[in-house]
């Protein structure tokens, strides 16, 4: 049979006409127009006078720009390395198990990851509120002074990240064991017979064979969490917001509460790059690590 | 004949039918207000079968709402007619966001500028000299508080007031009286959301004349030290533990209902709460006045709910005239509306002998003489820019992390850097 290479290339074009036009509908033409929208002097809606790069220069003294920076990278630091180890560990764990027990303390790890986050913030306030949480009063029993966790800026950030943690580590779980079953049994089967110790085994075995999915999990989880958003907007509600303000919440507050949609296009675009600039240094450090391995 | 007869009735529902004008109507009052408000919209409808109905949905207050309506204008999806904050207006002028109420308007609805206050008149006038608001009430801050723990503490006075409501160190001390008598938190208070304790700390600038907003520059002169001296009373109280700490406002609420905290400070829209539970027998005996005049003359914070309609809404003449008939009934109505606790803004209403042997709001209504508004700007106003800048050095302020001074300097700095 003759291959019409020309015709095979139409349809394929076809195929992909419909995503490529939806993606630069709804991403590629928003984003384009943040950068425009960043120099300008534009309110929440519509577009505004030309200002250069004032709305940059601006974010230099911008003492919330500062703190939100700050946050940012002190929840990303609280979370991504702690919350992958925390799977890792939880993972080898389930891993041992095997059958319906397997599958069930699987099932009361992943359980948390389905929750909506308004849920989780309920619940946790239900816990930790300073006048009526449960642990308060379980504080008052064991005679500790309470806490209002999520009042105080010491202990907002640390508390945010170990929710998180709680809440979305049943993902990272489930990336683990798919990695740790996909390792042959015959290695360990080898390292056995060799009287390897458990430790040696981990460290030769389990850990480099595991390593391209603890990267995927770190990227996944840094590109995420310098995204926070929903938890502190939640926790930080009838509270003191503009202390835990972490980046893409001073976007909010800048377009929605100060209707300034030009200076927060220009954080966005900041953020933006973050994101990329960070996700890119991970991934060759990965790399890096890999083929040093 | 009859099959002519039916079709004929039919014909007649059909149009009468079609005749009938939705009014699509946003608002924020989800609290016991709001249940009052759906009664309203209710009996509205009722009386209304046919010609006009009103089709309500309740959003979430502060920023969710306001940000709502800015883009529902800006895609043409707008209610035909909402609740807002005359503190916001200056804000919603200066966007764009609100049809002129006009003359005409005015007429049709039966209301004129007479009907109302001068100072809540005022307070829906944008800087163009237009109209943009009908206002439906006057809603300040009052003190709560608990008649019982008070009474059995010896604190109140015959009339059943709590003492020493005249100065600071009155009412400093019918707090510490409340604590040696071992009440856990004499004033339950919002130390935890520095959005609504700037009503409480507004309400005391003002009690020294104080302005936050002088020609276009903030804090000038000595209305710096007024903040401070307001901030320092508060943080008084805090060291020494005569009020409640880091308590949100849901807690806040608790704590008074429960009966942990003595008095409470917070805004007249609770009563509906205190009268529902009270009703159930869940409550004991309350009752709300007027703030104590911690300095030099009563003040108390204010702002107003008001009817708007948004830019491009209800411009149909026939959609129009249903949705001031809507207005104007509401406001005719609104003694209902004050047992929300609300003051009405429509003094016919605030006239009747009925309004006026209405408890508690005969007790608090004196202070309408009193009352202080937002300065008029677009930063200003419920969950704005100026509500958000002070918040932020309030909380710690309160809470006894930061010096007063210290939160002074900091607020100057940022609102002048708006």
């Amino acid at each position: 049979m003759i291959r019409n290479s020309r015709k095979e290339s139409l349809i394929a074009y076809a195929l992909i006409a419909p995503f490529v036009a939806i993606y630069g509908l709804i991403f590629i033409y928003p984003t384009i127009d943040m950068f425009i929208l960043s120099f300008q002097d534009a309110p929440l809606i519509g577009s505004g006078d030309w200002v250069g790069s004032d709305n940059y220069t601006r974010l230099g003294r911008d003492r919330r720009f500062g703190t939100a920076a700050w946050n940012t990278a002190y929840f990303v630091a609280l979370s991504v390395l702690p919350g992958t180890l925390v799977a890792l560990g939880i993972a080898l764990g389930v891993s041992r198990l095997s059958g319906r027990l397997q599958a069930l303390v699987l099932a009361l790890f992943f359980l948390p990851y389905i929750l909506p986050v308004s849920v989780v913030f309920r619940l946790w306030d239900w816990t930790l509120n300073f006048q009526f949480g449960i642990a308060m009063h379980l504080f008052d029993w064991v005679g500790i002074d309470r806490v209002p966790i999520f009042k105080v800026t010491a202990w907002f950030m640390p508390a945010v990240a170990f929710v998180t943690i709680w809440w979305t580590c049943g993902f990272s779980i489930l990336l683990f064991l798919a990695g740790l079953r996909a390792i042959p049994q015959e290695i360990y089967e080898a390292a056995a017979l060799d009287n390897t110790s458990r430790w040696r085994t981990f460290r030769r075995i389990t850990w480099p064979l595991l390593w391209p999915v603890t990267a995927l999990v770190l990227t996944i989880q840094l590109i995420l969490q310098l995204k926070i958003f929903d938890q502190v907007y939640l926790f930080s509600q009838g509270g003191r917001p503009n202390d835990n303000l972490v980046m893409v919440y001073y976007i909010f507050q800048r377009a929605f509460v100060n209707d300034h949609g030009g200076r927060a296009a220009a954080i966005a675009v900041v953020l933006f790059f973050v994101v990329i600039i960070v996700s890119v240094l991970n991934f060759q450090l990965m790399r890096f690590a890999e083929r040093r391995q | 004949m009859r099959y002519v007869a039916g079709l004929a009735l039919g014909a007649m529902l059909a149009t009468a039918a079609q005749a009938e004008e939705t009014v699509v109507w946003w608002d924020f009052l989800a609290g016991g207000d709001g249940v009052r408000m759906k009664q309203m919209i209710s009996e509205f409808n009722e009386s209304h079968a046919g010609e006009v109905a009103i089709d309500a949905t309740t959003l979430e207050w502060g920023v969710p709402f306001y940000s709502k309506v800015q883009t529902s204008v800006a895609v043409g999806e707008a209610p035909d007619v909402m609740t807002y904050h005359a503190s916001r207006i200056p804000l919603a002028v200066k966007q764009g966001l609100l049809s002129e109420i006009t003359a005409e308007d005015w007429e049709a609805m039966g209301l004129s500028e007479g009907d109302f206050a001068p100072s809540i008149w005022e307070s829906v006038q944008g800087s163009d000299g237009k109209t943009y608001g009908v206002p439906l009430d006057t809603h300040p801050i009052v003190l709560y508080y608990n008649k019982d723990v008070l009474g059995e503490a010896g604190l109140l006075t015959e009339d059943g007031r709590p003492m020493g409501m005249d100065s600071r160190e009155g009412f400093t001390e019918t707090l510490t009286k409340l604590k040696e008598a071992g009440v856990k938190f004499p004033l339950g208070s919002v130390t935890a959301d520095g959005n609504f304790m700037f009503r409480t700390i507004y309400s005391l600038m003002g009690q020294q004349d104080g302005e936050l907003m002088t020609d276009g520059e903030f804090l000038v002169g000595d209305n710096a030290a007024k903040l401070e001296n307001a901030l320092a009373v508060l943080q008084e109280w805090t060291n020494e533990g005569l009020q409640s700490t880091y308590t949100d406002y849901p807690a806040t609420v608790a704590l008074f209902t429960s009966g942990e905290a003595a008095m409470m400070i917070n805004g007249v829209w609770e009563v509906p709460t205190m009268t529902d539970l009270h009703a159930e027998g869940k409550l004991f005996e309350w009752g709300a006045v007027e703030l104590p005049v911690i300095f030099d003359h009563p003040a108390t914070y204010s702002d107003s709910h008001v009817f708007a309609i948004p830019a491009g809404s209800a411009e149909d003449p026939a959609k129009r005239a249903a949705v001031l008939e809507v207005i104007g009934s509401i406001l005719k109505g609104s003694l209902f509306w004050a047992t929300a606790g609300h003051i009405p803004a429509y003094q016919p209403v605030t006239e009747t002998d009925e309004y006026k042997q209405m408890e508690p709001n005969a007790t608090y209504s004196p202070l309408t003489a009193n009352m202080i508004y937002d300065p008029k700007t677009p930063l200003a106003g419920v969950a704005g820019p100026i509500f958000d800048v002070m918040s932020t050095y309030f909380v710690p302020t309160l809470n006894g992390e930061m010096e007063p001074s210290e939160a002074v300097e900091e607020i100057t700095y940022e609102l002048n850097d708006m």
